[in-house]
């Protein structure tokens, strides 16, 4: 039940940054909606991590070696979570500096005035 | 020790632990950084070659384990032998590569460093995720090179591809993670064993995704456009590592999870052959080179996704090795080469290519990849096609070919389009693009696909040393050409001589007589090169090669070997057609009809194998009745080829335009080549019974092809387009003695074949002692040439005679035999138009002696003197061979017969009769006397009625008025029975062609927003096509 | 207005797609074999308490290795792509802020205070991270928004490039050589136990963990902190 309400939550939020970055024009904005995509993917993978009823997989004093395996959450979805998320950051930071260049080539940051190619 | 130095593991120490070290050598000094970072390169191409050493001799896949533990615990990585191929192919350009990028900054380096670790990450690594990392690594890098140009275009094009790959590798991840949700495994391995647990909505949506991203990253069509604007604006070293090594990580992610995509493999195949056909079709519209480049390398890799699913549907494991190694090293080299040579030659438009024309090396090179990028031979593209046609044509996938071929025809098109326009000479000397330094990686690459071709021949079959031969005398020319062209020339003859003797010598039959004939007449024919004495860059080279092809012809003994040879002769004789760089429409038209020729061929050679399992030529002789449509396509290539009316566009402006003694080369003995393929291929109608229907209507073709290319000849004014229509005229009857399927019919072929090589070969070579001397070609303005050219205008005469079948020369036998063996088979209907096609043969050929030896001197020059010896030499052989077979006939035919025997002793169409028996059978004066009679009545008939002033009635043609010559009338006649239909047919195609690739291409509107709607779609249609329907609205 | 319906078409045919996934989705009553294999190797073969470190640095350490790589290229692909030949970057760094308001005491204030916090708060991350919820990655990204709030209050402050860069260098080399140590003294690349596991929940302890953590959570706060830098004006 909680994992279907934050897998619902992650996919509305990519939904959301799928909005985003189709319809606003400003490419600081469309680089918001990349992110809220991003987010929205890593709440997902965490919502595919959960066990009913499960905690965090770290065995301390809450959670005895003994009954982990059936009180934890799936560690692995976590792991792969921090790596999503450091990816997601250094995408945006390029992202970020490139939307820095374009402005400073043509002073607006409307993305109809790039299109210089095509065809 | 040597083993764990070399363990493929080490990629990755040197990889990231060099690229983390670069900034501390930055401040070591900045050689430093530059001799790390070529040595980090080397380090991982000598690791990745070690392995591919390794693997061919037979080891097993090397295991990489990394965290300590096994799989599916921890991640792992594998090196097998299509992974060293990957690996080791990415390595070595970028170690070429980093010839371009060791002089910037430290930053560049270190990007550079890690992008060549990650594609090779993405292919070795076993894990999904893992994956989804190198993948990041990739992208990164890329974006990061990107920055290296600064150009406002340059920018938005890469945000834009930013944008669209951010979107795909978000694909990437949710899929990666709703396959974890539906398996738990994230080991590629387990995953593909566990394949069918990938059920329901999740599993599904969690394919689709996967796939979406990996089809996005090697940029499908119409979801492309972020790509295309990547590649025109990047600086060319980085478009072209993009081209090549980062196309190739994403296709080997796609290649080790296809069998994840199991239900999904002909949707891929599907949507790889649209972007392979449009990339293609729009690519003919650019102006462009990069861009152009960027068509080209999207096509590519959508014939590789076409290729790998359909193979691994087959179940053709050791196909998919050649296909696929194949096509990938020769996308990597070719398409990396020509992205560094836009970079060298650093002009955008592709007209502006001509800087290069007097730049005979680049050139060369320039050709070379050209070429290879086409898949044409001797390069790796070359076998991979050859043996993905063969492979699927035994799948039955027959649809597949078709696409496969008209997108190469398509690429082919534009790319040696793009050639021609770097041969034009600039109208004024440029400035010369700078640093010859930059040229050694490109010759590099030249070279890696020469040597990769060879090994990819090797592999596909083509074991013998001998169909080599022709290039090794041309590459042995190429060292030379630095001495005389005189020297040059007589050293092709020497070579091409012994060469071509030692080709021939353990033929016999059919084979040997043409092998002999094409020979003979080659070098005889090439005598007259030795008229010009002014430096022909590429030109004798090239001679070589394809005179020694010619011989080599009829030596092959398999399909893939006669194919080879085939390609070999139309590619040399197109490369020295395109020697007058005026020819160079006429020559890419010239090439395209030869291509979509030999393809044809492919095509019935392919259905040859699928059906009987054989590659031998052989093979023809014992396909059973179903090889009809073996029949069909090879007869319409070799239709093709030989200039056939309807698809004879081609042939009078690469006759016309060519070089003078290329012209004659090209008629009198190029143009037979067709003519033995021909003999060859027919052994299968002759088996099978259904063909010999067809076989009829391939003799009407042959006799619509003389009547019409008699009349064409007749209307033409300028010199050498009126010999090149009398050449198509004259193959329309070797044509149709052919399909006469008779031994006497062969026999008149063969006799033909001789008798138009040395007429055609005369012919020409007086036509080019005539513009030589009087610098004119139109036959109106020559005229009273006998007087001056008294040796030229003999031998023409001599060969008109020849030629028009009066007695008592050879083309008198010629036309009396046809007419004995098409009676003898009961076809009265084309032997009337044989009758009709000589009337009009007279009529042209009167004039060509009329106008240009007799008649009134037009020439304003009176300094007018006879041709030099160098060309009246080989007239005056070609002329003693005329005589030879018109007194001696038997000594000609006798062979020929024998040689003919075999093939049709054991069939119902020879009847057993001796050659004796069928010379007193038909008495052949009354026959000829015939002929002249009817042609006489016919021309006094038309005098008749242009006199009466009925014709100008009748046609409606304002004659009577101006000049009613008789020759005037006539031509108005021809000009009505000859309606240009061909080549306004051809060129509406083409016109339409052209027109939808304009139309299509409006899709890409510059905009990255539309960019990634694009996207989107493309995710859903591969959903709904998948079969997501389903899914989403559940039915039970 | 075409182009709104198709996109709006887009999104409602994703939407479908999604709800689909949402229906097909059951929430987990158990672990997955390979999770619980995990819950049980970590401790026991590893020595780790925090069994997402423990996959981190050691079964998945190739793809941390991969991260780290990913951040290293950012950090230079930024420097690529906003050095680049653009215009020089006007003047010494003081005229830069010329004009501009010099943030408030507050800001300055609290600064001061939360810095130092910052920074113990961040070693503490990267150190526990085999034994608590943390981690390199975590506490690098700490460290980097105490430069973050110094580069907000100080716009003249300038964190040391020469020092960064070789720091980040160091820390991704001896990533490396440790790895390498792994595949000479233990099982494999990357594997923790060429030192011993120690005692379980101790802070000196899962081999090699606490000190690749440590080299993660340096060379990231270093590669952040210069990317921080590159988007100053």
């Amino acid at each position: 039940m909680i994992s279907s309400i934050v897998l619902t939550t992650g996919l509305l939020l990519i939904l959301i940054g799928l909005w985003g970055m189709l319809t606003h024009r400003n490419i600081l904005r469309i680089v918001i909606g990349f992110s809220l995509m991003g987010t929205g993917t890593h709440i997902v993978i965490v919502a595919i991590g959960y066990v009913a009823n499960g905690t965090a997989p770290i065995i301390d004093h809450a959670l005895s070696l003994s009954e982990a395996a059936s009180r934890a959450v799936d560690p692995i979805p976590s792991a792969l979570a921090v790596t999503a998320i450091v990816i997601g950051m250094a995408v945006t930071a390029v992202m970020l500096a490139y939307a820095i260049r374009l402005y400073e080539a043509k002073r607006t940051l409307s993305i109809d005035a790039f299109t210089e190619s095509k065809w | 020790m040597v083993e764990s130095l070399l363990h493929p593991l080490n990629i990755f120490i040197v990889g990231l632990g060099g690229g983390f070290l670069i900034p501390l050598f930055y401040r070591l000094g900045k050689s430093w950084v530059a001799a790390a970072f070529v040595l980090a390169l080397a380090a991982m191409t000598l690791i990745s070659g070690y392995a591919l050493f390794v693997l061919l001799n037979g080891a097993a896949p090397i295991e990489i384990l990394t965290g300590g533990a096994k799989p599916p615990y921890a991640i792992n990585l594998r090196m097998g032998l299509a992974e060293s191929i990957f690996a080791f192919g990415v390595n070595l350009v970028a170690l070429f590569g980093a010839a371009y990028v060791a002089r910037e900054g430290y930053g560049t380096l270190l990007l550079y460093l890690l992008l060549v670790m990650g594609i090779q990450g993405m292919v070795m690594t076993r894990d999904l995720f893992n994956l989804f990392v190198f993948l990041e690594i990739v992208s990164i890098a890329t974006y990061a090179l990107l920055g290296l140009r600064d150009a406002p275009e340059a920018l938005s094009a890469t945000f834009k591809l930013l944008m669209a790959t951010v979107l795909a590798s978000t694909f990437f991840l949710i899929g990666t993670l709703l396959l974890y949700a539906a398996t738990g495994i994230l080991n590629i391995d387990e995953l593909i064993a566990n394949r069918s647990s990938i059920t329901g909505p999740i599993g599904f949506a969690a394919l689709i995704f996967l796939l979406a991203c990996l089809l996005l990253e090697l940029k499908p069509f119409p979801a492309n456009g972020w790509g295309l604007d990547v590649y025109e604006t990047a600086r060319s070293d980085v478009a072209a590592i993009i081209s090549g090594g980062v196309s190739a990580g994403v296709f080997f992610g796609l290649l080790k999870l296809l069998p994840l995509f199991e239900d999904q493999l002909e949707l891929i195949a599907v949507l790889g052959a649209i972007t392979f056909v449009f990339s293609n079709l729009i690519g003919l519209q650019q102006t462009k080179a990069q861009r152009l480049l960027g068509y080209s390398s999207i096509g590519q890799m959508a014939l590789l996704t076409i290729a790998a699913p359909l193979l691994y549907q087959l179940k053709a494991g050791d196909a998919m090795f050649l296909v696929v190694g194949g096509l990938f090293i020769n996308h990597l080299f070719a398409k990396v080469g020509l992205f560094w040579l836009a970079g060298y030659v650093g002009k955008e438009r592709l007209q502006d290519w001509a800087v290069l024309a007097r730049r005979p090396g680049t050139i060369l090179v320039f050709g070379i990849l050209i070429v290879a990028i086409s898949g044409l031979p001797p390069f790796p593209g070359f076998w991979a096609k050859w043996q993905l046609i063969m492979t699927l044509a035994a799948g039955d996938l027959y649809v597949w070919i078709a696409i496969v071929l008209v997108g190469s025809l398509l690429e082919a098109a534009y790319m040696f389009r793009w050639f021609s326009l770097a041969l034009h000479s600039p109208a004024e000397i440029d400035a010369e693009p700078q640093g010859q330094s930059d040229l050694f990686p490109i010759f590099g690459m030249a070279l890696l696909l020469v040597a990769s071709g060879y090994l990819a021949g090797e592999l596909a079959g083509l074991a013998a040393p001998w169909a080599y031969m022709p290039l090794a005398a041309g590459l042995v020319l190429y060292m030379l050409a630095r001495l005389p062209s005189g020297m040059q020339c007589l050293i092709v003859l020497i070579l091409v001589s012994a060469g071509g003797t030692s080709l021939i010598l353990s033929l016999s039959g059919i084979n040997f007589l043409f092998a002999m004939l094409l020979l003979a007449g080659g070098l005889v024919v090439s005598i007259a090169c030795l008229a010009r004495a002014d430096p022909r860059p590429g030109f004798y080279p090239l001679l070589a090669v394809m005179l020694l092809s010619l011989p080599a012809l009829p030596r092959a003994m398999t399909s893939l070997e006669f194919i080879f040879i085939w390609e070999l002769i139309t590619l040399s004789s197109y490369f020295l057609i395109l020697q007058r760089t005026e020819a160079a429409s006429h020559a890419l038209q010239y090439l395209l009809f030869s291509l979509a020729a030999a393809f044809f061929l492919l095509c019935a050679f392919a259905v040859l194998q699928a059906q009987t399992d054989s590659v031998s030529l052989s093979a023809l002789r014992v396909a059973g009745p179903d090889s009809a449509p073996v029949f069909v396509l090879l007869a319409i290539g070799l239709l093709i080829k030989a200039g056939a009316v309807g698809v004879h566009v081609w042939l009078p402006g690469a006759y016309a335009e060519a070089d003078d003694d290329v012209s004659a080369l090209l008629s009198a003995v190029i143009s037979k080549v067709s003519i033995f393929g021909l003999l060859v291929g027919t052994y299968v109608a002759i088996r099978s019974e259904v063909s010999l229907n067809l076989a009829l209507v391939m003799g009407w073709i042959g006799m619509l092809t003389t009547l019409a290319g008699a009349m064409l000849a007749a209307r033409q004014d300028d010199l050498k387009r009126m010999l090149a229509y009398s050449s198509m005229s004259q193959l329309g009857y070797i044509v149709a003695a052919i399909a006469l399927m008779s031994h006497l019919g062969w026999v008149t072929a063969l006799y033909l074949v001789a008798n138009h090589l040395l007429v055609k070969g005369i012919l020409f070579l007086v036509a080019a002692a005539i513009i030589l001397r009087t610098g004119k070609r139109l036959i109106v303005e020559l005229g009273g040439l006998a007087g001056v050219m008294p040796v030229t205008f003999t031998t023409a005469a001599i060969a008109i005679v020849a030629m028009s079948g009066l007695p008592p020369l050879a083309g008198f036998g010629g036309k009396w035999l046809l007419l004995s063996a098409m009676i003898e088979k009961g076809w009265y209907g084309p032997a009337l138009m044989t009758l009709l096609a000589t009337f009009v043969g007279f009529v042209y050929m009167a004039r060509f002696i009329q106008a240009i030896f007799l008649g009134p001197r037009k020439a304003a020059r009176d300094a007018l003197t006879e041709a030099p010896i160098t060309l009246l030499i080989p007239q005056i052989l070609l002329v003693a061979g005329i005589f030879l077979m018109s007194f001696f006939p038997k000594l000609l035919i006798a062979p020929i017969s024998e040689a003919i025997d075999p093939q049709f002793a054991s069939t119902l169409v020879w009847q057993g009769m001796s050659l004796e028996m069928i010379y007193g059978y038909w008495n052949p004066v009354p026959v000829m006397a015939f002929a002249v009679i009817v042609s006489a009545i016919l021309l006094g008939l038309f005098w008749l009625l242009l006199r009466s002033g009925w014709w100008a009635a009748i046609a409606r043609v304002e004659i009577g008025g101006m000049r009613s010559s008789l020759y005037q009338g006539l031509k108005t006649v021809f000009t009505m029975l000859t309606p240009p239909w061909a080549q306004g047919l051809w060129g509406g195609l083409a016109t339409a062609t052209t027109a939808s690739a304009e139309r299509i291409r409006m899709l890409y509107t510059g905009n990255g927003q539309t960019y990634n709607l694009y996207i989107l779609y493309y995710f859903l249609a591969l959903y709904i096509a998948g079969g997501g329907l389903r899914h989403l609205w559940p039915t039970d | 207005m075409i182009r709104r319906l198709s996109i709006i078409v887009a999104i409602v045919a994703f939407g479908l797609v999604f709800a689909s996934l949402v229906i097909g989705h059951t929430e987990q009553q158990s672990l997955l074999p390979l999770a619980e294999s995990y819950i049980r190797l970590v401790p026991q073969e590893l020595g780790a308490a925090n069994v997402i470190t423990g996959i981190l640095l050691t079964y998945r350490a190739f793809d941390t290795l991969g991260e780290v790589a990913v951040l290293f290229m950012v950090a230079a692909g930024v420097g690529l792509v906003l050095g680049g030949e653009r215009p020089p970057r006007s003047g010494p760094l003081e005229d830069r802020f010329e004009g501009a308001r010099p943030p408030s005491e507050i800001v300055q204030t609290g600064t001061q205070i939360l810095v130092p916090l910052i920074s113990i708060f961040a070693a503490y991350i990267i150190m526990n991270g085999h034994l608590t919820a943390g981690g390199g990655f975590q506490g690098g990204a700490v460290i980097a928004s105490g430069v973050l709030l110094m580069l907000l209050t100080y716009p003249q402050y300038q964190p040391n490039p020469e020092f960064l860069g070789v720091t980040e260098s160091v820390a991704g080399a001896l990533f490396v050589l440790t790895g390498i140590a792994g595949l000479i003294a233990a099982g494999g690349f990357l594997d923790n136990r060429i030192l011993p596991l120690g005692q379980f929940g101790a802070f000196f302890s899962a081999g090699t963990i606490p000190i690749l953590s440590a080299l993660l959570g340096i060379k990231v706060g270093c590669e952040l902190s210069v990317i921080l830098e590159r988007f100053r004006p």
